[in-house]
């Protein structure tokens, strides 16, 4: 039997020495036996890790236990055994409390079978638990996938696409789930365009589920809202007569302070708030009407080249602060030009050196002038590719190209 | 540069003094700070952000968290904060529930 793996036995015991003839008998069965005290072991850190916990019947069980129970926790969990010489009476508490015993006399023959039996007892057992470990996580990361369904179903099926114009989309969640997130869709008997993209604070499932409230809060608002809130809007008066009436602004400014309200009156102790552009495209014009709450200043990149506008806060994320005041933004696209948004995972994506990407190297890429609104996106994947090699992406990637296309 | 939160207090204040990255995988221990200073029941907390090099959409939670923990009347004072720090709270238009100061 040498070329078994010994038994490990840790003999509990409050008495100076287990019994002489128990100690040989163990030694002579080939186990490895080392002998503690209830509180030498409950202090111990970490636990000693063996196949059994071989417990003077002396040791109240509930403290055995208390020691198994520490083992257990730390995925040991041996076979414990309760032995006495001749106080018969309190080994059958020990039995009762659901271990196994020993004996005399310790005759080496029979204390290698049970110490046989005790260690295929705690291997098994300690293959069930780690098989239960790991069914829990295959479980939770189950769920954690049907959770990536389920968002995935909060993005759009389509792009509608107005002609003459292009729009392309990446999308790129950093985890299984995100907080980032887009949308398409058309507004005004087709005649206005919604562009949205948008991104929940923080990370993890927590953003994920607020992902899908606020998306569908801002979605159902504009498409449902618009008529109803037509009387409430004031126009303020420094937009000239080619911007008013801008039909669909009122829409705009609807969706969103109705969903701040709908934020901050019921969801503010949770802390979560998104930073959003949300923009109204007149396909026919070009004429372009937005609010930035709070989120990185889009690029407007001109087909004929030259330094890119950014398209500014008008104001704070969205979900924060009751009652906040959000103006509207105007841009124009003309032919060629192209407007990128994109959320922070862009700017704030990493090198393997820790540094950031950062505004300067996406601006640089944007200057190098517009193409397609595709090409534009891949050119930016390209140098993110380049710049972050081979380290981890740590936050979500979302970026939308909006092409004018046609003259 | 690993993160660190540290909180002490006196002179009717409690101070939160930050250092290095603020994001989802710290934020944590930035909000154990502001229960922890919001128990010392200061009627000013100070929040020490001069060794603050980066902050994350989830700090700016942990902020938007203080500023609802603590009672109205408390001042939330952010000190000494670096211009990258300060660029990402005003972006979200996060600036005016704090009275902050530069370095």
């Amino acid at each position: 039997m040498e070329h078994m793996k010994k038994t490990s036995v840790l003999v509990l015991d409050d008495g100076p020495e287990p019994p002489q003839d128990l100690r040989r008998a163990l030694e002579e069965a080939g186990a490895r036996v080392r002998v503690h005290t209830p509180a030498d072991v409950l202090a111990a850190e970490p636990v000693p890790v063996v196949d059994v916990l071989l417990a003077s019947a002396e040791v109240p069980p509930n403290i055995v236990r208390a020691v198994a129970r520490r083992m257990d926790a730390q995925g040991l969990r041996p076979t414990v055994l309760a032995y006495t010489e001749h106080d018969f009476g309190a080994l059958e508490g020990h039995v009762h409390s659901g271990s196994d015993y020993l004996m005399p006399p310790f005759l080496t023959s029979l204390v290698r079978a049970r110490l046989g039996s005790c260690r295929e007892q705690a291997e098994l057992s300690r293959a069930l638990s780690e098989a239960g470990g790991e069914a829990d996580l295959l479980r939770y990361e189950r769920e954690l996938e049907i959770g990536r369904e389920i968002q995935l179903g909060f993005l759009p099926e389509s792009l509608p696409t107005p002609a003459g114009w292009g729009i392309d989309v990446r999308y790129r969640p950093a985890r299984t789930v995100a907080g980032d997130f887009y949308d398409v869709f058309e507004l005004v008997n087709r005649r206005r365009l919604g562009l949205v993209v948008a991104d929940v604070c923080d990370k993890g499932v927590g953003a994920a589920l607020f992902m899908a409230l606020i998306r569908s809060l801002l979605r159902h608002t504009a498409e449902h809202g618009g008529i109803h809130s037509l009387k409430t809007v004031d126009m303020p008066a420094r937009h000239d007569a080619r911007t008013v009436p801008m039909v669909g602004a009122a829409t705009l400014l609807n969706a969103v302070e109705a969903t701040n309200d709908y934020l901050t009156r019921n969801h503010v102790h949770q802390g979560y708030f998104a930073t959003m552009f949300f923009a109204v495209l007149d396909p026919v014009t070009g004429s372009l009407v937005y609010i930035n709450g709070g989120h990185n200043p889009p690029v407007l990149v001109r087909a004929a080249g030259g330094t890119p506008s950014t398209l500014d806060p008008t104001g704070p994320a969205v979900g924060v602060i009751r009652d906040s005041t959000f103006t509207l933004g105007h841009a124009h696209l003309d032919p060629g030009d192209v407007l990128f948004i994109y959320t922070d995972g862009v700017t704030e994506a990493r090198a393997p050196d820790r540094e950031f990407f950062g505004e300067d190297r996406m601006l640089d890429v944007l200057c190098d002038g517009a193409g397609s609104g595709d090409d534009l996106l891949r050119r930016i994947d390209g140098a993110l590719t380049g710049f972050v090699g081979t380290a981890e992406q740590s936050d979500d990637i979302t970026m939308m190209a909006v092409h004018r296309t046609g003259a | 540069m690993a993160f660190t939160a540290t909180l002490s207090s006196g002179s009717g204040a409690a101070t939160i003094h930050l250092a290095g990255e603020l994001d989802a995988s710290t934020a944590p221990d930035f909000h154990e700070a502001i229960d922890d200073a919001v128990a010392t029941g200061a009627g000013r907390l100070v929040i020490d952000a001069s060794e603050l090099t980066y902050i994350a959409s989830a700090g700016l939670r942990a902020l938007v968290f203080a500023r609802q923990k603590v009672a109205e009347d408390v001042v939330i004072a952010i000190t000494g904060v670096t211009e990258p720090v300060l660029k990402v709270i005003r972006m979200a238009g996060l600036d005016h529930g704090f009275a902050i100061a530069t370095s």
